[in-house]
Protein backbone atom coordinates (compact mmCIF):
# COMPACT_ATOMS: atom_id res chain seq x y z
CA UNK A 1 0.00 0.00 0.00
CA UNK A 2 1.53 3.05 -1.12
CA UNK A 3 1.41 6.58 0.85
CA UNK A 4 -0.35 9.68 -0.24
CA UNK A 5 3.04 11.33 0.00
CA UNK A 6 5.88 9.20 0.22
CA UNK A 7 9.67 10.55 0.56
CA UNK A 8 12.24 8.49 -0.56
CA UNK A 9 15.97 8.38 0.45
CA UNK A 10 15.95 12.49 -0.06
CA UNK A 11 19.60 13.55 0.17
CA UNK A 12 20.13 17.46 -0.53
CA UNK A 13 23.27 19.56 -0.66
CA UNK A 14 24.31 22.78 -1.51
CA UNK A 15 27.66 22.65 -3.34
CA UNK A 16 27.84 19.49 -3.52
CA UNK A 17 29.54 19.23 0.64
CA UNK A 18 26.92 20.99 2.74
CA UNK A 19 24.62 18.28 2.65
CA UNK A 20 21.12 19.75 4.71
CA UNK A 21 19.16 16.63 4.18
CA UNK A 22 20.56 13.20 4.52
CA UNK A 23 18.44 10.19 3.73
CA UNK A 24 15.27 11.47 4.56
CA UNK A 25 12.43 8.50 4.53
CA UNK A 26 8.56 10.35 5.57
CA UNK A 27 5.41 9.48 4.44
CA UNK A 28 2.20 10.84 5.22
CA UNK A 29 -1.22 9.77 4.56
CA UNK A 30 -4.04 12.22 3.40
CA UNK A 31 -5.69 14.07 6.17
CA UNK A 32 -2.76 14.68 7.91
CA UNK A 33 -1.18 17.55 9.29
CA UNK A 34 2.79 17.36 9.81
CA UNK A 35 3.91 20.24 11.91
CA UNK A 36 7.90 20.09 11.42
CA UNK A 37 9.81 21.66 14.54
CA UNK A 38 13.61 22.07 15.12
CA UNK A 39 16.60 24.20 15.04
CA UNK A 40 17.45 26.87 12.70
CA UNK A 41 19.10 26.04 9.68
CA UNK A 42 18.07 21.69 10.60
CA UNK A 43 16.44 21.81 6.96
CA UNK A 44 13.22 22.52 7.03
CA UNK A 45 12.34 24.90 5.01
CA UNK A 46 15.03 22.61 2.38
CA UNK A 47 12.61 19.77 3.02
CA UNK A 48 9.49 21.66 2.28
CA UNK A 49 11.37 23.26 -0.80
CA UNK A 50 11.82 19.69 -2.04
CA UNK A 51 8.61 18.22 -2.29
CA UNK A 52 7.19 21.61 -3.83
CA UNK A 53 9.94 20.83 -6.39
CA UNK A 54 11.91 24.26 -5.82
CA UNK A 55 15.38 22.64 -5.15
CA UNK A 56 17.54 19.77 -6.93
CA UNK A 57 17.76 17.19 -5.29
CA UNK A 58 21.21 14.66 -4.90
CA UNK A 59 19.45 11.21 -4.68
CA UNK A 60 15.62 10.03 -3.47
CA UNK A 61 12.23 10.66 -5.05
CA UNK A 62 8.84 11.80 -3.68
CA UNK A 63 5.82 10.81 -4.86
CA UNK A 64 2.13 11.92 -4.31
CA UNK A 65 -0.86 9.34 -4.08
CA UNK A 66 1.42 6.38 -6.07
CA UNK A 67 2.87 8.70 -8.90
CA UNK A 68 6.48 9.42 -8.52
CA UNK A 69 6.54 13.37 -9.32
CA UNK A 70 10.47 14.28 -8.29
CA UNK A 71 13.15 12.23 -8.70
CA UNK A 72 17.18 13.02 -8.69
CA UNK A 73 18.73 13.64 -11.83
CA UNK A 74 21.75 12.41 -11.88
CA UNK A 75 23.10 13.46 -14.97
CA UNK A 76 21.69 16.74 -14.98
CA UNK A 77 22.86 19.78 -12.64
CA UNK A 78 20.46 21.61 -12.59
CA UNK A 79 17.23 19.49 -12.80
CA UNK A 80 15.18 16.75 -11.02
CA UNK A 81 13.34 14.69 -13.46
CA UNK A 82 9.98 16.47 -12.85
CA UNK A 83 6.07 15.60 -13.71
CA UNK A 84 4.93 18.58 -13.32
CA UNK A 85 0.86 18.22 -13.65
CA UNK A 86 1.34 15.38 -10.38
CA UNK A 87 3.43 18.49 -8.74
CA UNK A 88 0.94 21.37 -9.54
CA UNK A 89 -1.54 19.02 -7.24
CA UNK A 90 1.01 20.39 -4.45
CA UNK A 91 0.58 24.33 -3.16
CA UNK A 92 2.82 26.17 -0.95
CA UNK A 93 2.97 29.64 1.08
CA UNK A 94 6.11 31.41 2.11
CA UNK A 95 7.42 33.22 5.03
CA UNK A 96 8.27 36.18 2.59
CA UNK A 97 5.21 37.83 1.18
CA UNK A 98 5.24 36.89 -2.31
CA UNK A 99 2.31 38.31 -3.60
CA UNK A 100 2.67 39.91 -6.80
CA UNK A 101 2.53 44.01 -6.38
CA UNK A 102 1.68 45.02 -10.17
CA UNK A 103 -1.57 43.01 -10.07
CA UNK A 104 -4.62 43.12 -7.79
CA UNK A 105 -5.29 40.51 -4.92
CA UNK A 106 -8.20 39.30 -7.60
CA UNK A 107 -5.35 39.57 -10.04
CA UNK A 108 -3.05 37.59 -8.19
CA UNK A 109 -5.68 34.88 -7.18
CA UNK A 110 -6.81 34.34 -10.94
CA UNK A 111 -3.23 34.88 -12.81
CA UNK A 112 -2.55 31.34 -11.82
CA UNK A 113 -6.11 29.35 -12.72
CA UNK A 114 -6.23 31.59 -15.44
CA UNK A 115 -2.50 31.19 -17.45
CA UNK A 116 -1.66 27.73 -15.80
CA UNK A 117 -4.81 26.05 -16.07
CA UNK A 118 -6.37 27.93 -19.06
CA UNK A 119 -9.67 28.44 -16.62
CA UNK A 120 -11.82 31.36 -17.94
CA UNK A 121 -11.98 34.62 -16.49
CA UNK A 122 -15.51 34.35 -15.52
CA UNK A 123 -15.00 31.08 -13.46
CA UNK A 124 -11.80 32.00 -11.88
CA UNK A 125 -13.11 35.55 -10.60
CA UNK A 126 -16.35 33.63 -9.51
CA UNK A 127 -14.16 31.40 -7.54
CA UNK A 128 -11.99 33.67 -5.93
CA UNK A 129 -14.78 36.05 -4.76
CA UNK A 130 -16.62 32.84 -3.13
CA UNK A 131 -12.92 31.95 -1.57
CA UNK A 132 -12.44 35.55 -0.48
CA UNK A 133 -15.58 36.13 0.83
CA UNK A 134 -15.50 32.82 2.90
CA UNK A 135 -12.11 34.69 4.00
CA UNK A 136 -13.44 37.69 4.77
CA UNK A 137 -11.53 39.25 2.25
CA UNK A 138 -13.82 40.44 0.02
CA UNK A 139 -13.79 44.15 0.05
CA UNK A 140 -10.05 43.72 -0.83
CA UNK A 141 -10.33 42.01 -4.05
CA UNK A 142 -9.45 45.13 -5.65
CA UNK A 143 -6.82 46.66 -3.68
CA UNK A 144 -2.88 45.95 -4.31
CA UNK A 145 -1.16 44.43 -1.79
CA UNK A 146 1.31 47.00 -0.91
CA UNK A 147 -2.33 48.18 0.79
CA UNK A 148 -2.36 45.16 3.17
CA UNK A 149 -1.27 44.26 6.36
CA UNK A 150 0.42 41.30 6.73
CA UNK A 151 -1.86 39.43 8.19
CA UNK A 152 -3.81 40.35 4.82
CA UNK A 153 -1.35 39.51 2.53
CA UNK A 154 -0.62 36.15 3.76
CA UNK A 155 -3.64 35.05 4.12
CA UNK A 156 -4.13 36.02 0.28
CA UNK A 157 -1.34 33.88 -0.34
CA UNK A 158 -3.09 30.86 0.88
CA UNK A 159 -6.14 31.88 -0.99
CA UNK A 160 -4.39 32.36 -4.00
CA UNK A 161 -3.01 28.77 -3.47
CA UNK A 162 -6.17 26.99 -2.12
CA UNK A 163 -7.69 28.30 -5.48
CA UNK A 164 -5.66 25.83 -7.91
CA UNK A 165 -7.53 22.89 -5.36
CA UNK A 166 -3.69 21.28 -3.94
CA UNK A 167 -4.16 18.28 -2.56
CA UNK A 168 -1.36 19.16 0.29
CA UNK A 169 -0.58 22.02 1.23
CA UNK A 170 3.15 23.22 2.59
CA UNK A 171 3.42 26.19 4.89
CA UNK A 172 6.59 27.64 5.55
CA UNK A 173 6.67 29.87 8.79
CA UNK A 174 3.98 31.62 7.27
CA UNK A 175 3.64 33.66 10.60
CA UNK A 176 6.95 34.81 11.31
CA UNK A 177 7.54 37.80 9.59
CA UNK A 178 3.75 38.97 11.43
CA UNK A 179 3.49 41.49 14.29
CA UNK A 180 1.83 39.03 16.80
CA UNK A 181 -1.53 40.58 16.71
CA UNK A 182 -1.36 39.41 13.05
CA UNK A 183 -0.63 35.94 13.85
CA UNK A 184 -4.03 34.54 15.08
CA UNK A 185 -5.97 35.67 11.93
CA UNK A 186 -3.49 33.68 9.53
CA UNK A 187 -3.19 30.66 12.00
CA UNK A 188 -6.87 30.78 11.72
CA UNK A 189 -7.07 30.05 8.63
CA UNK A 190 -5.05 27.41 8.82
CA UNK A 191 -6.74 26.18 11.52
CA UNK A 192 -10.01 26.17 8.66
CA UNK A 193 -8.62 24.35 6.62
CA UNK A 194 -7.72 21.70 8.78
CA UNK A 195 -11.60 21.31 9.60
CA UNK A 196 -11.66 20.54 6.22
CA UNK A 197 -9.08 17.77 6.10
CA UNK A 198 -6.86 19.74 3.91
CA UNK A 199 -3.65 17.53 3.87
CA UNK A 200 -0.48 19.88 5.09
CA UNK A 201 3.27 20.13 6.13
CA UNK A 202 3.90 23.17 8.32
CA UNK A 203 7.30 24.53 9.58
CA UNK A 204 6.50 26.81 12.33
CA UNK A 205 8.56 28.19 15.27
CA UNK A 206 4.95 28.24 17.53
CA UNK A 207 4.73 25.49 19.54
CA UNK A 208 1.16 26.26 20.76
CA UNK A 209 0.21 26.83 17.19
CA UNK A 210 1.92 23.23 16.50
CA UNK A 211 -0.18 21.17 18.96
CA UNK A 212 -3.23 22.42 17.97
CA UNK A 213 -2.85 21.92 14.90
CA UNK A 214 -0.55 18.51 14.46
CA UNK A 215 -1.83 15.27 13.85
CA UNK A 216 1.80 14.64 13.83
CA UNK A 217 5.10 16.21 15.09
CA UNK A 218 8.47 15.47 13.65
CA UNK A 219 11.74 16.99 15.06
CA UNK A 220 14.47 17.17 12.58
CA UNK A 221 17.86 18.04 13.39
CA UNK A 222 21.12 17.81 11.57
CA UNK A 223 19.58 17.08 8.33
CA UNK A 224 17.67 13.69 9.71
CA UNK A 225 14.79 13.40 11.45
CA UNK A 226 15.15 12.58 15.06
CA UNK A 227 11.44 11.82 16.47
CA UNK A 228 8.30 11.41 14.86
CA UNK A 229 5.18 11.73 17.22
CA UNK A 230 1.77 12.67 17.66
CA UNK A 231 1.59 15.67 19.45
CA UNK A 232 0.85 14.73 22.61
CA UNK A 233 3.70 12.25 23.17
CA UNK A 234 6.01 14.97 21.34
CA UNK A 235 5.20 17.62 24.04
CA UNK A 236 4.89 16.12 27.23
CA UNK A 237 7.31 12.70 27.05
CA UNK A 238 9.39 13.01 23.66
CA UNK A 239 11.50 9.40 23.25
CA UNK A 240 14.87 11.21 22.29
CA UNK A 241 16.75 13.27 24.70
CA UNK A 242 17.71 15.81 21.66
CA UNK A 243 14.02 16.73 21.13
CA UNK A 244 13.21 17.14 25.26
CA UNK A 245 16.35 19.36 25.19
CA UNK A 246 15.31 21.49 21.85
CA UNK A 247 11.76 21.92 23.61
CA UNK A 248 13.35 23.05 27.16
CA UNK A 249 15.06 25.64 24.87
CA UNK A 250 12.02 26.94 22.71
CA UNK A 251 9.65 26.56 25.13
CA UNK A 252 11.79 27.27 28.64
CA UNK A 253 9.59 25.04 30.41
CA UNK A 254 9.57 21.10 30.37
CA UNK A 255 6.30 20.53 28.77
CA UNK A 256 3.14 22.29 27.54
CA UNK A 257 0.09 21.41 28.23
CA UNK B 1 24.33 91.75 -26.63
CA UNK B 2 21.59 93.18 -25.11
CA UNK B 3 21.09 95.56 -28.59
CA UNK B 4 19.82 92.24 -30.63
CA UNK B 5 16.61 93.36 -31.81
CA UNK B 6 14.66 89.77 -32.18
CA UNK B 7 12.34 89.04 -34.93
CA UNK B 8 10.38 85.86 -34.92
CA UNK B 9 8.62 86.91 -38.18
CA UNK B 10 11.44 84.65 -39.58
CA UNK B 11 9.76 81.68 -37.47
CA UNK B 12 5.83 82.10 -38.80
CA UNK B 13 6.88 82.59 -42.19
CA UNK B 14 8.67 79.49 -41.80
CA UNK B 15 6.59 77.36 -39.50
CA UNK B 16 5.41 74.30 -42.58
CA UNK B 17 9.39 73.41 -42.88
CA UNK B 18 9.85 73.45 -38.90
CA UNK B 19 7.06 71.27 -38.48
CA UNK B 20 7.29 69.31 -40.96
CA UNK B 21 10.85 68.59 -39.04
CA UNK B 22 8.98 68.07 -35.82
CA UNK B 23 6.91 65.57 -37.16
CA UNK B 24 10.27 63.81 -38.45
CA UNK B 25 11.54 63.81 -34.82
CA UNK B 26 8.51 62.63 -33.17
CA UNK B 27 8.25 59.96 -35.58
CA UNK B 28 11.74 58.85 -35.00
CA UNK B 29 11.24 59.08 -31.27
CA UNK B 30 8.14 57.22 -31.37
CA UNK B 31 9.93 54.23 -33.16
CA UNK B 32 12.77 54.11 -31.54
CA UNK B 33 11.25 54.15 -27.80
CA UNK B 34 9.55 50.93 -28.86
CA UNK B 35 11.99 49.34 -30.61
CA UNK B 36 13.53 50.08 -26.84
CA UNK B 37 11.27 48.62 -24.96
CA UNK B 38 10.92 45.56 -26.90
CA UNK B 39 14.53 45.06 -27.76
CA UNK B 40 15.88 46.22 -24.62
CA UNK B 41 13.42 43.74 -22.70
CA UNK B 42 14.81 40.83 -25.07
CA UNK B 43 18.43 41.81 -24.99
CA UNK B 44 17.98 41.47 -20.97
CA UNK B 45 16.71 38.29 -21.06
CA UNK B 46 19.79 37.59 -22.99
CA UNK B 47 22.17 39.08 -21.05
CA UNK B 48 20.24 36.63 -17.79
CA UNK B 49 20.35 33.66 -19.83
CA UNK B 50 21.28 30.33 -19.01
CA UNK B 51 23.33 29.85 -22.01
CA UNK B 52 26.90 31.60 -21.99
CA UNK B 53 26.87 32.81 -25.89
CA UNK B 54 24.02 34.70 -25.50
CA UNK B 55 24.94 36.20 -22.60
CA UNK B 56 28.24 37.48 -24.47
CA UNK B 57 26.74 38.59 -27.23
CA UNK B 58 24.14 40.53 -25.37
CA UNK B 59 26.73 41.79 -23.08
CA UNK B 60 28.99 43.31 -26.23
CA UNK B 61 26.22 44.68 -27.62
CA UNK B 62 25.31 46.93 -24.73
CA UNK B 63 28.83 47.79 -23.86
CA UNK B 64 29.25 48.69 -27.45
CA UNK B 65 26.20 51.35 -27.47
CA UNK B 66 26.72 52.63 -24.44
CA UNK B 67 30.35 53.17 -24.69
CA UNK B 68 30.65 55.17 -28.12
CA UNK B 69 29.25 58.53 -28.94
CA UNK B 70 25.63 58.22 -30.29
CA UNK B 71 26.87 60.76 -32.89
CA UNK B 72 29.67 58.19 -34.40
CA UNK B 73 27.18 55.61 -33.85
CA UNK B 74 25.14 57.08 -36.02
CA UNK B 75 27.34 58.23 -38.81
CA UNK B 76 29.30 54.75 -38.70
CA UNK B 77 25.73 52.52 -38.77
CA UNK B 78 25.63 55.18 -41.99
CA UNK B 79 28.62 54.73 -43.85
CA UNK B 80 29.13 51.60 -42.76
CA UNK B 81 26.49 49.15 -43.12
CA UNK B 82 25.99 50.15 -46.87
CA UNK B 83 29.40 49.30 -47.39
CA UNK B 84 30.14 45.83 -45.39
CA UNK B 85 26.58 44.63 -45.93
CA UNK B 86 25.67 45.89 -49.19
CA UNK B 87 22.44 47.32 -48.55
CA UNK B 88 21.53 50.37 -48.57
CA UNK B 89 18.22 52.05 -46.71
CA UNK B 90 16.63 54.82 -46.78
CA UNK B 91 18.42 57.44 -44.08
CA UNK B 92 15.16 57.16 -42.03
CA UNK B 93 15.64 53.68 -41.31
CA UNK B 94 19.02 54.01 -40.62
CA UNK B 95 18.69 56.40 -38.23
CA UNK B 96 16.15 54.51 -36.87
CA UNK B 97 18.45 51.39 -36.72
CA UNK B 98 21.18 53.49 -35.13
CA UNK B 99 18.86 55.17 -32.54
CA UNK B 100 16.68 52.34 -31.67
CA UNK B 101 19.81 49.69 -31.30
CA UNK B 102 21.37 52.74 -29.02
CA UNK B 103 17.78 52.93 -26.61
CA UNK B 104 17.99 49.29 -26.45
CA UNK B 105 21.27 48.88 -25.05
CA UNK B 106 20.19 51.44 -22.37
CA UNK B 107 16.86 50.35 -21.92
CA UNK B 108 18.69 46.57 -21.37
CA UNK B 109 20.28 47.51 -18.36
CA UNK B 110 16.89 49.34 -16.53
CA UNK B 111 15.53 46.12 -17.15
CA UNK B 112 18.43 44.34 -15.57
CA UNK B 113 18.03 46.59 -12.54
CA UNK B 114 14.64 46.14 -12.20
CA UNK B 115 14.67 42.35 -12.74
CA UNK B 116 17.20 42.30 -10.07
CA UNK B 117 15.25 43.94 -7.31
CA UNK B 118 12.41 41.24 -7.76
CA UNK B 119 12.82 38.65 -4.91
CA UNK B 120 13.54 35.19 -5.66
CA UNK B 121 11.01 34.09 -3.62
CA UNK B 122 9.00 35.58 -6.39
CA UNK B 123 9.98 32.95 -8.76
CA UNK B 124 9.67 30.35 -5.94
CA UNK B 125 5.72 31.70 -6.04
CA UNK B 126 5.31 30.68 -9.88
CA UNK B 127 6.75 27.43 -9.87
CA UNK B 128 4.83 26.29 -6.78
CA UNK B 129 1.48 28.34 -8.57
CA UNK B 130 2.95 26.03 -11.61
CA UNK B 131 3.51 28.90 -14.10
CA UNK B 132 5.56 27.89 -16.89
CA UNK B 133 8.78 29.78 -17.21
CA UNK B 134 7.49 31.57 -20.73
CA UNK B 135 4.69 32.28 -18.57
CA UNK B 136 6.26 33.39 -15.05
CA UNK B 137 8.38 35.73 -17.64
CA UNK B 138 4.95 37.48 -19.19
CA UNK B 139 2.58 37.49 -16.27
CA UNK B 140 4.86 38.36 -13.62
CA UNK B 141 8.17 38.98 -14.52
CA UNK B 142 8.08 41.49 -17.00
CA UNK B 143 5.19 43.43 -15.75
CA UNK B 144 6.86 43.84 -12.71
CA UNK B 145 10.12 44.58 -14.35
CA UNK B 146 8.24 47.49 -16.83
CA UNK B 147 6.95 49.27 -13.91
CA UNK B 148 10.11 49.52 -11.83
CA UNK B 149 12.04 50.12 -14.73
CA UNK B 150 9.08 53.05 -15.91
CA UNK B 151 11.16 56.09 -14.19
CA UNK B 152 14.51 54.59 -15.88
CA UNK B 153 12.61 53.86 -19.23
CA UNK B 154 11.25 57.46 -19.48
CA UNK B 155 14.20 59.32 -18.70
CA UNK B 156 15.67 56.82 -21.63
CA UNK B 157 13.27 58.00 -23.89
CA UNK B 158 13.87 61.96 -22.91
CA UNK B 159 17.49 60.99 -23.76
CA UNK B 160 16.24 59.79 -27.07
CA UNK B 161 14.15 62.31 -27.89
CA UNK B 162 17.39 65.00 -27.55
CA UNK B 163 19.37 62.25 -29.50
CA UNK B 164 16.86 62.44 -32.69
CA UNK B 165 18.62 66.11 -33.03
CA UNK B 166 21.83 63.98 -34.29
CA UNK B 167 20.05 62.61 -37.55
CA UNK B 168 20.41 65.71 -38.47
CA UNK B 169 24.47 65.19 -40.02
CA UNK B 170 23.04 62.72 -42.28
CA UNK B 171 20.66 64.87 -43.76
CA UNK B 172 17.50 63.08 -42.73
CA UNK B 173 15.25 66.45 -42.20
CA UNK B 174 14.39 66.56 -38.75
CA UNK B 175 13.47 69.84 -36.49
CA UNK B 176 17.40 70.37 -36.30
CA UNK B 177 18.09 69.70 -39.93
CA UNK B 178 15.22 71.89 -40.87
CA UNK B 179 16.38 74.50 -38.35
CA UNK B 180 19.87 74.25 -39.50
CA UNK B 181 18.70 74.93 -43.26
CA UNK B 182 16.51 77.62 -42.41
CA UNK B 183 19.07 79.45 -40.15
CA UNK B 184 21.43 79.83 -43.04
CA UNK B 185 18.67 80.53 -45.63
CA UNK B 186 17.17 83.37 -43.14
CA UNK B 187 20.74 84.43 -41.36
CA UNK B 188 18.58 84.81 -38.17
CA UNK B 189 20.42 81.59 -36.72
CA UNK B 190 19.73 83.17 -32.77
CA UNK B 191 15.65 82.90 -33.38
CA UNK B 192 15.54 79.75 -35.24
CA UNK B 193 17.68 77.81 -32.64
CA UNK B 194 16.17 79.53 -29.75
CA UNK B 195 13.13 78.08 -31.03
CA UNK B 196 14.08 75.05 -31.94
CA UNK B 197 15.28 74.40 -28.35
CA UNK B 198 12.32 75.71 -26.95
CA UNK B 199 10.36 72.89 -28.86
CA UNK B 200 12.88 70.48 -27.22
CA UNK B 201 12.01 71.58 -24.09
CA UNK B 202 8.48 71.87 -24.53
CA UNK B 203 8.30 67.87 -25.55
CA UNK B 204 10.89 67.01 -23.47
CA UNK B 205 9.18 68.76 -19.75
CA UNK B 206 6.11 66.66 -19.27
CA UNK B 207 8.10 63.37 -19.85
CA UNK B 208 10.63 64.30 -17.19
CA UNK B 209 7.85 65.51 -15.10
CA UNK B 210 5.92 62.15 -15.36
CA UNK B 211 9.21 60.79 -14.32
CA UNK B 212 8.75 62.04 -10.79
CA UNK B 213 5.35 61.63 -11.04
CA UNK B 214 5.52 57.68 -11.48
CA UNK B 215 8.68 57.16 -8.70
CA UNK B 216 6.27 58.63 -6.11
CA UNK B 217 3.27 56.34 -7.34
CA UNK B 218 5.48 53.38 -7.59
CA UNK B 219 6.85 54.09 -3.95
CA UNK B 220 3.25 54.21 -2.53
CA UNK B 221 2.04 51.34 -4.68
CA UNK B 222 5.02 48.63 -3.52
CA UNK B 223 5.44 49.54 -0.70
N1 LIG C 1 20.28 28.41 -1.37
C1 LIG C 1 21.15 27.96 -0.44
N2 LIG C 1 22.46 27.91 -0.68
C2 LIG C 1 23.33 27.45 0.25
N3 LIG C 1 22.97 27.02 1.45
C3 LIG C 1 21.66 27.03 1.78
C4 LIG C 1 20.68 27.50 0.85
N4 LIG C 1 19.46 27.42 1.42
C5 LIG C 1 19.67 26.90 2.65
N5 LIG C 1 20.98 26.67 2.87
C6 LIG C 1 21.58 26.10 4.08
O1 LIG C 1 20.92 24.89 4.36
C7 LIG C 1 20.74 24.71 5.74
C8 LIG C 1 19.27 24.44 6.03
O2 LIG C 1 18.54 25.59 5.71
P1 LIG C 1 16.96 25.66 5.91
O3 LIG C 1 16.54 27.00 5.45
O4 LIG C 1 16.29 24.49 5.29
O5 LIG C 1 16.84 25.56 7.48
P2 LIG C 1 15.57 25.76 8.39
O6 LIG C 1 15.45 24.55 9.21
O7 LIG C 1 14.39 26.14 7.58
O8 LIG C 1 16.02 26.97 9.31
P3 LIG C 1 15.16 28.20 9.88
O9 LIG C 1 14.45 27.67 11.10
O10 LIG C 1 16.19 29.21 10.24
O11 LIG C 1 14.23 28.65 8.82
C9 LIG C 1 21.28 25.95 6.40
O12 LIG C 1 22.59 25.67 6.86
C10 LIG C 1 21.31 26.96 5.31
O13 LIG C 1 22.37 27.88 5.50
MG1 LIG D 1 13.26 27.90 7.29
Amino acid sequence: MSSFLNVQGLRKSFGGHLVVLDDINFQMEAGERVVIIGPSGSGKSTLLRCVMGLEKIDKGRIELEGARYIEANPKSKKDNFVDIPVRNKVGMVFQHYTLFPHLTVLGNLILAPMRARGESRSSATERAMQLLDRLGLKSKAGAFPGMLSGGQKQRVAIARALLLDPKIMLFDEVTSALDPELVTEVEGVMLELAEQKMSMMIVTHDMWFAKRIATRVIFSADGRIIEDAPPAKMFTNPSEPRTADFLKKVLHVETIS
Amino acid sequence: MGRYTWDFSVITANWDPLMAGLAVTLQLTAICAVIGLIGGFLVCQMVMSRIAPLRWVAIGFIELFRCTPALVQIIWIFYCVPYFFGVFFDPFYMAILALGMNITAFNAEAYRAAIQSIPASHYDACTALGLSPLKKTLFVILPQAVLMAIPVLLTNTIGLLQQTSLVAIVAIADLMYEGKTLATQTYRPIEIYTTVAFIYFALSVPLSQAVGLFERRLRSRLA
